[in-house]
């Protein structure tokens, strides 16, 4: 069964959300709020995956009248602007393996996978980072030209993602290796690494991702 | 929910009210009805007429004021259109893509690899100074340009097969396969090697760019800085045009061995692949060494020897243990059955016979590369084939070499 392909250990992880402050421009989004200072506040990106998150503080969502909303008709999509750091001064666990980013103690985040019954694992070790992006795009979009013909021929909607044009980082970096056990910690504990990368500054991501059902939908 | 203006709020709360009066009304109806039926048949019977004139009444009413369906918002589908339903995977096309990362000092960019010594343990600074795939004509990731990758009809796939299926051969597992655009044999496919193919030149899916349209063949290219003890060695390589059509990775889950198998099929397909010892600047690059006329059909495993990924565990001999292992097993032995001397298949064990004509014929399980043309600077050094490949047994275990 595919359910017993593998098993998964993730350790050390502690992503932090940094809220960007507020927006003067509209977006044509699915809510809308309007802070002390105007304007419309974003969606902030948690874990990596996109969910809605709204500030703790200073700019409370206030009640819009019917006319103001008689005018938000919720489909034009979403923009979503995000400010992640993963491990930036270490993670939840402390101990003589675990600990911040000043010493010589790992302080990244550790994801382990077992590909066969009773042997070793996979490592993604050490990640860790700042990630920046503004202005992913979610919604649902009709096609039905364009594509050098096969628009016309598609005629369905699909699911839009819009990349943000430029993601930036700052102490981007992770290790990928073999190990015999999924934490350092455990006994017998013996890795391999094959590589470990270091990234910095703008990485271009752009165009649109289109996802959408195959077979007979 | 929203609405559109406040008249519609309007009329829509009107009608839920209504509604909901009819049906209080219906529902009175429906209980006297059931209490008093063997009572007093003649009342019952005018009680089922109030009912269904108040029903009847009331789906005009609903209709009138209801909410018209807007663009995008969901509908309800009919069972027959239900029933035609097979939601066999998921689709990905990338429209207009880009992406490219690097080092620049002055902009403040770092890619780096790391992890990497030499062979008496000296580190080796690898440094990625360019890694970009854009669309095509991008005169070796100087002027990088948008690109599709897959085609709407014919999209990058992530799908769950059913290993019962002939095609797929891997009985009573349930397999997931990640597909690149499948090669097509209807003749409306591409050349996949020329950069200015027509429609029903080949088999290739995705097609050159043409008047206009980037199409969905991008450039690709990597450069690397490797510099050891401030001495700098620089190795670039860039595809032209590149086709990944009919590549695909399949995953199952192996019951004997209670271990991840696959299958994996990489096709690769370029009309230049050129490679190169430019620093950052576009200076001291010698010559170019440009392999024209690319194709690359690597098979790894098959349903008769599926490729095994594991890493050695703690019990592993010193040497192994946490290390990686690739492995492509001997085939397994069939069912039990005679060859005939002459090797016929009339003189055979017909299933015995098959299996292995299947094992040897079957050219998904073989391997090709061919090279049209190799050229170093201004001269063409001719071209290369290697052809029918079988992968009939690979061990391969990674070793630390740190101390």
């Amino acid at each position: 069964m595919i359910s017993n392909l593998m098993k998964w250990n993730v350790s050390g992880l502690l992503p932090r959300i940094r809220n960007r402050s507020p927006q003067k421009t509209i977006s044509n989004g699915l809510m809308a709020a309007q802070g002390n200072r105007g304007g419309v506040i974003r969606l902030c990106a948690r874990y990596g995956i996109i969910v809605t998150a709204f500030p703790l503080f200073a700019l409370a969502m206030e009640p819009l009248d019917d006319e103001s909303m008689a005018n938000v008709a919720g489909q034009g999509g979403m923009s979503i602007s995000g400010d992640v750091f993963i491990n930036e001064e270490g993670g939840p666990i402390s101990n003589a393996t675990f600990g911040d980013c000043t010493d010589n103690r790992r302080c990244g985040a550790r994801l382990a996978s077992q590909f066969s019954e009773d042997g070793g694992w996979w490592v993604l070790d050490d990640f860790r980072g700042r990630f920046q992006f503004d202005g992913l795009t979610l919604r649902v979009r009709h096609i039905d030209s364009g594509f050098g013909g096969d628009g016309a021929d598609f005629d369905r909607s699909v699911l839009e993602i819009g990349l943000p044009g430029t993601v930036s980082m700052e102490e981007v970096r992770y290790t990928l290796g073999t190990s015999t056990t999924a934490r350092p910690t455990d006994p017998g504990f013996q890795q391999t690494n094959f590589y470990s990368i270091q990234m910095e500054g703008d990485m271009r991501l752009e165009g649109n991702v289109l996802v959408f059902p195959t077979g007979n939908p | 929910m929203f609405y559109q203006n406040n008249e519609t709020a309007r009329k829509l709360r009107n009608s839920r009210l209504f509604n909901k009066a009819c049906s209080d009304e219906i529902a009175k109806s429906l209980a006297y009805s059931r209490v008093s039926f063997d009572a007093n048949p003649a009342k019952t019977r005018k009680a089922f007429y109030t009912a269904a004139v108040l029903i009847v009444l009331s789906i005009p009413a609903s209709l009138a004021t209801a909410q018209p369906a807007k663009p995008g918002s969901l509908k309800q589908l009919s069972d027959t259109e239900m029933s035609a339903v097979s939601g066999q995977g998921i689709g990905v096309v990338l429209e207009d893509f880009l992406f490219s990362h690097g080092t620049d000092a002055q902009e403040g960019q770092l890619f780096e690899i790391g992890g990497v010594t030499t062979a008496d343990g000296q580190a080796v600074r690898l440094t990625v100074n360019h890694l970009y795939v854009a669309g095509p004509d991008s005169q070796y990731g100087q002027n990088l340009g948008p690109v599709n990758l897959g085609r709407l009809n014919n999209p990058y796939q992530i799908s769950l097969l059913d290993g019962d299926d002939p095609a797929i051969n891997v009985p009573g597992q349930a397999v997931v396969e990640f597909a690149a655009p499948s090669q097509v044999t209807d003749g409306s496919g591409y050349d996949c090697l020329s950069s200015s193919a027509g429609a029903g030149s080949g088999s290739c899916s995705s097609r050159p760019a043409s008047g206009g349209f980037h199409g969905e063949r991008p450039d690709i290219g990597l450069s690397l800085q490797a510099e050891i003890n401030g001495s700098s060695s620089f190795l670039n390589v860039h595809a032209r045009s590149a086709v990944v059509d009919g590549s695909y990775i399949r995953l199952w889950g192996d019951e004997t061995l209670n271990q991840l198998a696959g299958e994996i099929q990489m096709n690769f397909y370029t009309p230049e692949l050129s490679i190169s010892a430019c620093d950052e600047t576009g200076s001291g690059c010698g010559d170019r060494v440009r392999l024209t006329d690319l194709a690359m059909e690597l098979s790894l495993g098959n349903t008769h020897q599926p490729l095994l990924l594991s890493v050695h565990g703690a019990d592993a001999p010193d040497n192994k243990a946490g290390n990686l292992n690739l492995q492509i097993a001997t085939i397994r032995q069939p069912a039990a059955g005679d060859i005939a001397s002459d090797g016929g298949r009339a003189g055979s064990n017909t299933a015995v016979w098959d299996f292995y004509d299947n094992y040897y014929s079957n050219p998904d399980y073989r391997s090709n590369i061919h090279v049209g043309n190799m050229q170093i600077g201004d001269r063409d050094m001719g071209g290369a084939r290697l052809e029918g490949m079988l992968i009939q047994h690979l061990d391969i275990t990674t070793r630390d070499l740190q101390p």
